[in-house]
């Protein structure tokens, strides 16, 4: 089969897949009592007036959000506004919307292109961490298998994924206040949270007043645009070297502790595929050949191990971009994951649950069809159908 | 590579009668053989072994679960607010005053509150006895609440291990089931199989479970047993569960079903049924074990990591006593940010490190030897890999 063609047959059926997730989220979505959609987004009941007034509020709430048309017409609307990118507003008064105040009200649309950079460049920053150390330490514990240095390499990333990482992020959280609770690159000044757990810097702007948990506060001062959404990106374009390296740094400490909880599925992988293709025929050629030991591994054996690491680093990478809910929120970043996570505390943010997965499904479907296409044509054996 | 000298041949031959083991047996043996050779594994096997016992023991142990939890609104100087009359209450007193009874405990009056300014950090306050005393939390809703760590644990043991195992179990099931049929059948059924698994795949987990137990649960048809909440909670779990086995026991069948030994059990007359049941599935299922292995440690992590992002109704109240629970309760918000804040002021701070660590600790062992054990088995069943 043509490429093309099997990328769009795979498109197509991307159609389907999300037609069924946004039903079962309708479904589950549906079946939380109405009252808690209207605290959400309604205001509060009226205390004054008696029955004629509540009853003219849940007619008004009803017809806001909808409620007053039968179930599938809802379901068709809803289907309907999700290919069409309307995808409706952040809640009044949700448990997002109390933790991140500058979301109220605003497109679901906006407010998750505000959030995806930041979990995008924690993402990338992870996933170069994690490919710095398990690949080498992949193929060193495949090739000295069940000596010393395999075991402590596999105790060493085993012990990544089983510790939690609310604990250990808690634990660095704690670190870094006792130990480094005075070092901040810009200059910044304030408490604790205001330094380390906004991101990026609050109040780094002279003149501007440090806020907690605010999207960019250092640009929006109104002195400077944000041309790309990513903060350090941003920082880099106004000149900001401070700014962009602060941000990086407080990237930092969130990455490794990313990148320690997943280094053992990578790692793994790489040291099972190392020893599968460490087996075949043609290692064993190029060592009859001559070919010097460091030679064989490298290019050789190393070489066509790579399949399946970069199926499971796509799909790791796309499962990175559905957000960090735990690591963002002991480090309080405002990214995808914990918006997510507040999105699904009562009260509920509803515009938020059905835009986060609008979001994620898209993602995962799309990784999925880019590294099958990637697989092809690395190995030409591999045939699309 | 330097040549490691190959292993003697296991001994085959039975000692007593003479006669040779069965096949089957004489498989195990081997594999026993192989495995016992592997430090990690052996590590992971007694490990495991240890924790099972623990469990057992912990059936035994007369504290259910509801006697531990107990909500108290603490205020020095007046022990007990709220926690009488009830059966298995905790008792708590403060600091320098008299013990009411047997079986009371004291807390400190400084803890968990901090020590009013002093230019001192203390990061390990040596606290009370770590294990079988009493630790606590805040909580926005009730104040603080306490509970017994150590009667956590034991009963954690219990939880844990039952919650993953049966998640883990049903969802490989499910999978395994679901996977070998689209894999063998192909077609129509392999496609709608495989689309329903994508769309399961790319829901956000997290909202999946959290939704179906919190809206489930509110239901009156379910009331408010334990037991019913349990087992919507693991049915939630196992609902985004199977079908990551369902695609790898797919790939899995596609690649096994052109294998030779197939087509030889189809030339000579095997029904379809069969050749799913004998031959198929027991060749499609170790990436199915390695797989589970990843996720039972997990499971407990991963209940753990919801209730920290504060999912408490998860469990029927905020205390559970489940490992991955009592570790997110160490460092809930209120605690965290208490720490924080405090250093900030430049007063005393408290590390209630028992908390963090015995729970964690458990979660650790658990996960890790569950790794180790199944590595162990992986290596000493494929043949290519034991030399």
């Amino acid at each position: 089969m043509r490429m093309w063609v099997y990328v769009v047959r795979r498109l197509l059926l991307l159609i389907p897949v999300l037609i069924g997730v946004m039903t079962i989220t309708f479904v589950l979505v549906s079946a939380i009592p109405a009252s808690t959609r209207y605290i959400s987004y309604c205001g509060p009941a009226p205390l004054h007036g008696g029955q004629a007034a509540l009853n003219a509020y849940l007619a008004h709430c009803n017809k806001l959000l909808g409620l007053n048309q039968p179930i599938y017409t809802q379901w068709g609307i809803y289907l309907a506004n999700t290919f069409t990118f309307q995808w409706g507003h952040v809640g009044n008064n949700t448990a997002a919307v109390s933790a991140v105040p500058h979301i109220q009200g605003q497109l679901v649309t906006t407010v998750l292109g505000w959030l995806l950079p930041y979990t995008l460049e924690l993402a990338l920053l992870s996933l170069v961490i994690i490919l710095l150390v398990a690949l080498p330490l992949g193929r060193l514990s495949a090739v000295y298998r069940n000596r010393p240095i395999d075991q402590v390499a596999r105790v060493m990333s085993f012990s990544g994924f089983a510790i939690p990482s609310f604990l250990l992020g808690s634990l660095a959280l704690i670190a870094m206040v006792l130990v480094i609770q005075h070092f901040n690159l810009a200059g910044c000044s304030g408490s604790f949270r205001e330094v380390w757990g906004s991101w990026p810097a609050a109040g780094c702007m002279p003149g501007s007043t440090p806020r907690n948990n605010d999207y960019p506060a250092w640009l929006q001062g109104g002195i400077v645009s944000t041309p790309t959404g990513f903060p350090t990106i941003d920082a880099a374009i106004h000149g900001q070297w401070l700014i962009a390296a602060d941000t990086l740094l407080r990237m930092i400490v969130p990455a490794l502790i990313i990148a320690y909880g997943s280094i053992a599925v990578l790692l793994r992988f790489v040291r099972n595929s190392m020893l599968e293709v460490m087996n075949l025929d043609f290692i064993r050629t190029a060592r009859a050949k001559g070919a010097s030991e460091a030679t064989v591994i490298k290019r050789h054996a190393g070489r066509n191990s790579l399949n399946v690491t970069i199926t499971i680093l796509g799909l790791t990478f796309a499962f990175f971009i559905g957000g960090f809910p735990i690591i963002e929120e002991v480090f309080q970043l405002n990214g995808v994951g914990r918006i997510l996570a507040l999105s699904a505390q009562q009260p509920y943010d509803f515009g938020l649950i059905f835009g986060t997965t609008i979001l994620f499904t898209m993602i995962v479907v799309s990784a999925n069809i880019i590294v099958d296409v990637v697989y092809a044509f690395l190995d030409p054996r591999v045939r699309l159908g | 590579m330097t040549s490691v000298p190959p292993p003697p041949p296991p001994a085959t031959t039975g000692k007593k009668s003479g006669r040779r083991p069965s096949p089957r047996w004489a498989q195990y043996k081997r594999t026993w053989y192989f495995m016992r050779r592997n430090t990690l594994a052996m590590v992971g096997l007694g490990i495991i072994l240890a924790l099972v016992v623990f469990a057992l023991y912990a059936l035994t142990t007369p504290y259910a679960w509801t006697q531990m939890t107990q909500y108290c609104s603490y205020q020095p100087g007046t022990p007990n607010v709220g926690c009488e009359g009830t059966p298995g209450a905790v008792c708590i007193y403060s600091q320098g005053t008299v013990s009411p009874g047997p079986n009371c405990y004291v807390i400190p009056s400084s803890y968990p509150s901090f020590i009013p300014p002093t230019v001192t950090l203390i990061p390990f306050h040596p606290g009370p006895l770590p294990l079988g005393s009493f630790v606590s939390g805040q909580n926005s809703m009730t104040g603080y609440y306490f509970y017994n760590l150590y009667h956590g644990i034991v009963r954690g043991a219990d939880w844990s291990l039952t919650l993953s195992v049966s998640i883990v179990g049903a969802g490989a099931l499910i999978g395994l089931m679901v996977g070998a049929i689209a894999g063998s059948l192909g077609g129509a059924i392999d496609e709608v199989l495989m689309r329903l698994v994508d769309i399961m795949l790319s829901i956000p987990q997290l909202l999946f479970i959290l939704i179906v137990v919190a809206v489930l649960s509110q239901l009156p048809i379910f009331g408010n047993s334990l037991s019913v909440h349990m087992t919507l909670l693991v049915l939630a779990f196992v609902a985004v569960w199977w079908p990551l086995y369902a695609r790898i026991v797919r790939g899995q069948v596609l690649v096994t079903r052109e294998q030779k030994f197939v087509e030889a059990a189809r030339a000579s007359g095997a029904s379809r049924g069969r050749i799913i049941r004998k031959h198929i599935i027991p060749n499609s299922v170790y990436p199915v074990f390695v797989q589970m292995s990843l996720d039972v440690g997990a499971v407990p992590i991963l209940i753990g990591g919801l209730v920290f992002l504060g999912f408490t109704q998860l469990f029927p109240s905020t205390y559970f006593p489940e490992w991955g629970t009592l570790a997110a309760l160490s460092v809930n918000p209120g605690t965290l940010y208490g720490i924080l804040d405090s250093t900030q002021l430049n007063v005393a701070v408290y590390i209630p490190w028992w908390m963090m660590l015995f729970p964690g600790m458990m979660l650790f062992l658990y996960a890790i030897s569950v790794n180790f054990l199944s590595d162990g088995i992986r290596d000493a069943l494929d043949p290519r890999l034991r030399r």
